[in-house]
């Protein structure tokens, strides 16, 4: 009898000092993308060592953050507590609930990260994402043998170097993305209205002159288009000018070598005038999955993975352009040539946040279609675009 | 074999009221002829085993309905409660001053709603099917206790399940589980088309609701764009399938005749040759391939250099090529198979067939058309309507060789190439259209069945089943 009452003892000692142990391993799932593992892995592994108090579960997971929004929303409830995605996926993610508001320490993250970050992850005053680079935009790769810095002040002048060397200037324009860059820089604009559908002026007067300019540019002999594989491969060779982002900076840079150079976009010809390129200027962000079992924890995990540190880590580490003003303010970033021409295009950039998802397919086929050198009225190709983009 | 047709004749002779007659005529005849103990039956079940001493029996049955009840009563009915709203709260946010968070308070989910309803719907049917069986137990137990015969002991009645009612042992599981797996999703896809599930109804933060035949008549002629894309995606859909199965067919006959003629030497190794391209898994194949014939991919290039090009010609970004090069392409992948199939049928047709109609004159044309033609369309129907199915949907090659582009403005979300599978891919990955998604898979679903049952029975293969040698 002893015996008996011995061993229930010490198991109900076992369970006591277990049970509490086991309620406070905290379960996170991360998603990021691909080439950001690494990186994500030492970050947790900081995040677990400056947070000893709790027994942490972080599992990571591949998924991009253009993908996030997609995958979020084909399960809410198995998706990740902890996720990075683009800040255009913001308003359709708020939409489904999908994000928890940042409310705790706002102040300093509000302080600490550039104000239009902050402004990207915003929607009617509230703060839905934690800021995490501020890079995710386009501007003008090219090849100092073959340009000069007078030549890509403009792109009749670039596309006139080019077609004199023989070399092609390279722009996808079969992607909403990039093909919006004439239309907002002609000044037509994106926005929703009061019930969140989106509004677009792209078949206004200035966007037929914008769209025009777009044939003329597809029809020229130096035009081409292409994936990132055709700028990493014909940068250099064939290709003397690109326009892509600061993802491709250390391809490029060991393509070209000293012949390596990053600028903001050039004006073009629109309507007669020289009109700027336009951009679309987003940010990544990472976000709380409202259906998070511990929500307060992954606030804290999302928190670590956007501070100074670890932006600071994520530049040295990935070149990713920092939100983070301390970071963006040191030397290293400063130095950075294609983060620099990012910054000059900037200026003159618009914030991809007011773009419904609808935009991207009619965009593309419109761009497709400019590609192909189709003669179609191009007032009846806008019109066709925007009421597909606008669901009219 | 003659007795067997026989039996099967007689089963299409009996009569089509049979069938209720069988069915709900004992439970007629329980309630006429059973005394009260089969009566009550209907409400306690097992009450009339269990008065004739089959305990057991009589307690399942007991317990299968409380089971039934409690199920319906403390799972079901908060889901089927709101089935003719599919929920009304959506999540809420509680500002929590502790954590200083807005803690999500969790709504009514519309997806679980209606996933849960089907399910608890569908538990009414076995019910009814047990129930029923209760009541024809009880009167047979009655009627057996009248003619002063015991009644089986329940060791007994699990021994029947081993022999004269093995078919019940064998056939319960594959029943439940098709029953689960595969007719319970298709009604809860099927109810889906009669909803607005998209992006912008999102459940748990914003619900989705019935609207009745909204999505059909959008296809068809409400929403002028997705009308136009609806039955331009079908007519291209119809034309693949019809080239992509013929093409094979005929090219890979020609192929495996020209492997088989007689003076051919080296035939294992031909045949070797076209079989390693099967070997190769086809999307890596179809890969490769769309990678060949993008603008700065080999084939451009090689022709640039040649010289025969100016400029890279746009095989994957203008429709019409495009459309061109997805059969070709298919060619490539599909006509191995076809090149096996049918070297195995040329074998086996008789060659004195051959031997007497080149007595009597024919020529090798009038060979192929009155004997390998023939023959070879004979076995080969029945396949030939499968691989038409099949290209209906065939996502794989579409897909990875150019997910459906060159993209165009007169279609609603899909490109020149798109089937209608592929479509439906896009609309529920990119789009999260679900609700349209839906509707044009019950299309699919329709046209596929009836045009391949409307085919098959025309076909030789059935109707002359008999005249096969």
């Amino acid at each position: 009898m002893k015996k008996l009452l011995s061993l229930v003892l010490a198991l109900a000692m076992l369970l006591s000092l277990s049970v509490p142990a086991m309620a406070e391993t905290v379960t996170l799932k991360v998603w990021g993308s691909q080439e950001d593992q690494a990186l994500l892995t030492t970050l947790i592994d900081f995040f677990k060592a400056a947070n000893p108090d709790k027994t942490w579960d972080i599992t990571l997971g591949v998924v991009g953050e253009p993908d996030a929004k997609t995958r979020y929303l084909e399960d809410p409830a198995a998706a990740a507590d902890v996720f990075a995605f683009a800040n255009d996926q913001l308003i359709d993610l708020v939409n489904a609930d999908a994000l928890y508001e940042v409310t705790r320490n706002k102040e300093a993250i509000v302080a600490a990260n550039s104000a239009g970050s902050v402004e990207s992850a915003t929607l009617d005053g509230v703060l839905y994402g934690y800021p995490m680079t501020a890079d995710n935009g386009y501007f003008l790769y090219y090849d100092k043998s073959v340009l000069s810095e007078e030549d890509v002040q403009t792109l009749d002048g670039i596309l006139a170097k080019a077609n004199a060397a023989g070399k092609k200037v390279l722009m996808d324009v079969s992607n909403g993305w990039y093909v919006a860059s004439f239309f907002l820089g002609a000044g037509c604009t994106l926005s929703l209205d009061a019930d969140g559908n989106q509004v677009c002026d792209f078949n206004n007067e200035k966007g037929v002159a914008a769209g025009e300019a777009i044939r003329a540019f597809c029809a020229d002999p130096a035009f081409m288009t292409g994936d990132d594989s055709v700028i990493q491969g014909g940068m250099g060779d064939t290709i003397c000018a690109a326009v892509t982002g600061a993802w491709n900076a250390e391809a490029l840079q060991a393509k070209l070598g000293d012949n390596y150079a990053a600028c903001k976009l050039p004006t073009f010809t629109c309507g007669g005038e020289q009109v700027q390129m336009g951009s679309f200027i987003g940010t990544k962000l990472i976000g709380v999955n409202t259906q998070s079992a511990y929500p307060v924890e992954a606030m804290m995990l999302a928190e670590f993975l956007t501070n100074e540190a670890a932006q600071a880590k994520r530049f040295e580490v990935r070149e990713l352009g920092p939100s983070n003003v301390n970071v963006a303010a040191t030397e290293e970033v400063k130095a950075n040539v294609a983060l620099a021409a990012l910054s000059a295009q900037s200026a003159y950039g618009t914030s991809q946040k007011l773009v419904l998802g609808t935009y991207w397919t009619p965009a593309e086929a419109f761009g497709l279609a400019m590609e192909n050198k189709s003669t179609d009225d191009m007032k009846t190709l806008l019109d066709s675009m925007v009421a597909q983009i606008t669901g009219k | 074999m003659l007795g067997m047709t026989q039996n099967i004749a007689k089963k299409h002779i009996r009569p089509k009221e049979g069938f209720f007659k069988r069915t709900f005529g004992p439970l007629l005849q329980a309630f006429r002829e059973g005394d009260a103990w089969t009566r009550l039956s209907a409400i306690i079940m097992g009450l009339g085993n269990l008065r004739r001493g089959q305990i057991i029996k009589g307690l399942l049955m007991l317990a299968f309905e409380v089971g039934f009840f409690l199920f319906h009563i403390f799972f079901g009915w908060q889901y089927l409660k709101d089935f003719g709203t599919l929920g009304t709260v959506s999540q809420r946010r509680v500002w929590d001053e502790a954590v200083q968070i807005y803690r999500r308070v969790p709504g009514d989910n519309s997806m679980l709603i209606l996933l849960f309803s089907v399910l608890t719907l569908a538990t009414i049917i076995p019910f009814v099917l047990i129930w029923a069986a209760n009541m024809k137990s009880a009167l047979k137990v009655q009627k057996q206790a009248e003619a002063g015969v015991k009644p089986n002991t329940f060791i007994q009645d699990l021994k029947t399940l081993l022999d004269e009612r093995f078919h019940i042992t064998l056939l319960t599981m594959p029943m439940i589980s098709l029953a689960a797996f595969t007719v319970l999703p298709i009604i809860f896809m099927v109810l889906i088309a009669f909803t607005n599930f998209d992006k912008t109804h999102q459940p748990p933060g914003s619900l989705f609701t019935w609207v009745g035949m909204t999505n059909v008549t959008d296809v068809f002629w409400g929403d002028a764009l997705k009308s136009r894309t609806f039955f331009g995606i079908l007519g291209w859909t119809l034309i693949w399938a019809v080239f992509a199965t013929f093409t094979n067919y005929i090219l890979g006959m020609i192929l495996a005749m020209m492997i088989n003629k007689k003076g051919i030497r080296l035939k294992k190794m031909w045949r070797t040759i076209f079989v390693i391209t099967i070997a190769v898994p086809q999307f890596v194949s179809l890969l490769l391939v769309s990678k060949m014939f993008t603008d700065t991919g080999v084939v451009n290039v090689l022709l640039q250099q040649w010289g025969l090009t100016d400029g890279p010609i746009p095989f994957l970004t203008d429709p019409t090529l495009a459309r061109i090069l997805v059969i070709v392409v298919n060619l490539w992948v599909g006509i191995p198979y076809t090149m096996l199939m049918t070297t195995g049928i040329l074998m086996n047709i008789p060659a004195d067939l051959y031997e007497s109609a080149s007595i009597d004159g024919a020529g090798p044309v009038r060979q192929f058309f009155s004997i390998t033609l023939p023959y070879m369309l004979f076995v080969t129907t029945p396949q030939m309507i499968t691989t038409f199915v099949g290209n209906i949907n065939n996502f794989n090659v579409i897909y990875l060789l150019t997910t459906g582009g060159p993209l165009t403005l007169d279609y609603y979300q899909a490109g020149k190439t798109d089937l209608l599978v592929t479509w439906l891919y896009k609309l529920t990955v990119n789009e999260q259209n679900y609700s349209l998604a839906s509707t044009i898979g019950i299309f699919i679903f329709l046209i596929v069945s009836s045009l391949s049952l409307l085919v098959y029975n025309l076909t030789g293969s059935v109707k002359k089943e008999d005249q096969f040698q």
